[in-house]
């Protein structure tokens, strides 16, 4: 068991901060990887309230028995309300405007929020290939509100994807409402290992608060532009006893996603 | 009557399944009939346009065997999450031969399966706008078989999706009947669209079950016999993958994957080891092991009855 006197790590502060998001009530639109964990933390907290719904055609009862590794884990079929095609939640929740946040990962964020998870390099012949969209280009389409969550890396922030994956706001607010994309939708907010960011009137990333072992110049250094800073930009609260208490030894107690056990690295696979 | 449409593995691959045809495999994860797959890479099926919406191991092994000359998916991954090694080498170093790739997001995969489900000319959404997939509003370099108009009705851009229609369909289910009236429970992503969007389909069950069964629960059931050309009888068919009251995941399988098949010689050996070298799904559960199989199976989480009525007589009884 993981001792609660320990600090956080960047990417427990990541989760935290990510988590507090979440209204109580709303539905979510809840993608792999770190939205999983931040989705039932937040549901282990402050937000029991929360509908979440992955694109498969699941929408959770409770918070599943053991943590889900990806969004169609077999653990949903005894901790769902609702089976069925990915048409009962990405299509009559989230593009029938049902869905209040959609929650994504990603391989790399741009200036406005346009996710790339499909390819480095021209699509043509590409350098490095991902596995692409899945929902996310759904989620980022169609969602009031797109929180993206991911390490910082500097690789991860180029200026311009190579790619659109998921639309964020194009080269800005009025771009993406040209696309023909509605204008109640669009990324609120990118929550990284370093700190959080909103999206101001042009659609452009704003550093809003960083964390508090980060300085601002480290989160500049973290982006390949020349990054706005929130004039009321301040550090993140760290978490508290609870909150920490909670996501170690509640919600990801085996270190699934805090430890990265799923990826059985350090064991010898044997099959 | 209804005719028995059983047939073994082998048989039905080679019956139905033929170089040059569009092939759904179906399952939004659960549900991969990755037994089927396995026999479509022995009997080295060629040419193949492979329609996967979540394409996970089973897709990459018929990448990397060189049977697939086109790939239709929203996504192709190994869930750790990490490279599936096959289709990343298909697509930045064109090996085994260069792959042609059609890609949609996972909802607008549906629509286009649904399209083909229901032979429309097309479905509008509003979803993919913006996106590296719109080649009218980005210079991408994808090339698809979308289209961008303004509706008829609001005026507003929307994105016209055509539909995907299939030569031949696969899919795992829990059980069927001898007939092809298959059910299957658990998350069904695109399936009973992309099902019926198929001219042909190979129903590969756990078990296989009287008709009574079916008549008791018929909500559960995939696809009119009518619509189904074989049915397998496959145990654990899907195995790496899960299905529903039958077996877990088997998770550490997908690390053991991405380590055996990071250069194209592992990949080779690994195929020897797991497909060539077994002749059918009993050889490759004896490799698997008894004490493995058995780790995967579930504890029993059961349903209480539901009583559909039934009904012999019409209600002879008048308003007053």
């Amino acid at each position: 068991m993981p001792d609660t006197k320990e600090k956080e790590t960047p990417i427990e502060q990541m989760i935290v901060s990510a988590a507090r998001l979440i209204t109580d009530g709303s539905v979510l639109m809840v993608g792999t990887q770190w939205p999983i964990i931040v989705s039932l933390l937040a549901k282990s907290l402050h937000a029991p309230g929360v509908t979440i719904c992955y694109e498969g055609g699941v929408i959770l009862a409770k918070v599943p028995d053991r943590i889900p590794l990806f969004t169609a884990d077999p653990v949903i079929n005894s901790s769902s309300a609702l089976l069925g095609n990915s048409f009962d939640t990405l299509g009559m929740i989230l593009h029938g405007g049902r869905a209040d946040m959609a929650l994504l990962s990603a391989a790399s964020v741009d200036r406005y929020g346009n996710i790339n998870t499909t390819c480095i390099g021209d699509y043509r012949s590409p350098k490095i290939r991902f596995g692409g969209s899945g929902g996310a280009c759904d989620f980022g389409s169609l969602a009031p509100k797109t929180v993206i969550i991911l390490e910082h890396d500097r690789r991860r922030f180029p200026e311009q994807v190579d790619f659109i994956t998921t639309p964020g706001y194009l080269k800005g607010k009025d771009v993406r409402m040209r696309a023909g994309l509605r204008p109640d939708t669009g990324p609120y907010a990118v929550v990284t290992s370093l700190g959080l960011f909103h999206f101001d009137e042009q659609g452009e990333m704003v550093l809003r608060a960083h964390n508090p072992d980060v300085s601002i110049k480290e989160v500049k250094d973290g982006v390949q532009w020349d990054l706005k800073i929130h004039r009321d930009v301040r550090p993140l609260d760290p978490p508290s006893k609870k909150e920490l208490r909670v996501l170690r030894e509640q919600v990801d107690p085996d270190g699934m996603y805090l430890r990265d056990a799923r990826r059985f690295d350090e064991k010898e696979v044997a099959v | 009557m209804a005719q028995e449409k059983l047939l073994s593995m082998s048989d039905a691959i080679e019956r139905y399944v033929h170089d040059g045809d569009t092939l759904y495999l179906g399952g939004f994860i659960h549900h991969d009939p990755f037994a089927a797959a396995h026999e479509i890479i022995r009997q080295r099926k060629k040419n193949l346009t492979l329609s996967k919406c979540a394409g996970l191991l089973s897709v990459d092994q018929m990448i990397g065997a060189g049977l697939i000359k086109h790939l239709i998916t929203a996504f192709t991954w190994n869930p750790l999450p990490t490279t599936a090694h096959c289709f990343v080498r298909a697509l930045t170093k064109e090996v085994p031969h260069r792959m042609e790739i059609e890609e949609y997001s996972i909802l607008a995969l549906n629509l286009a399966y649904f399209a083909g489900a229901l032979n429309l000319p097309y479905v509008a959404t509003k979803t993919l706008l913006g996106s590296g997939f719109d080649w009218e509003q980005t210079d991408s370099g994808v090339k698809n078989r979308l289209r961008f108009e303004k509706s008829p009705f609001t005026g507003e851009r929307v994105c016209l999706i055509p539909p995907i229609k299939h030569d031949v369909g696969i899919i795992q289910a829990q059980r069927s009947d001898p007939y092809g009236n298959a059910q299957a429970w658990g998350m069904l992503g695109e399936v009973q669209y992309a099902l019926q969007s198929c001219e042909k389909v190979i129903i590969c069950a756990e078990e296989i079950v009287d008709t009574d069964v079916v008549m008791r629960d018929p909500n559960r059931t995939l696809v009119p016999t009518f619509r189904v050309s074989a049915v397998v009888e496959e145990p654990w068919g899907s195995h790496p993958g899960p299905m529903a009251g039958y077996y877990d995941m088997d998770w550490p399988y997908n690390a053991y994957y991405e380590k055996e098949t990071r250069t194209e010689e592992l990949f080779e050996n690994f195929m020897k080891k797991w497909v060539f070298g077994t002749r059918d799904r009993k050889d490759y559960l004896n490799l698997v092991g008894e004490e493995r199989l058995k780790a995967l199976r579930p504890e029993r989480y059961e349903p209480d009855p539901v009583s559909y009525g039934k009904l012999t007589r019409h209600l002879g009884v008048p308003y007053a």
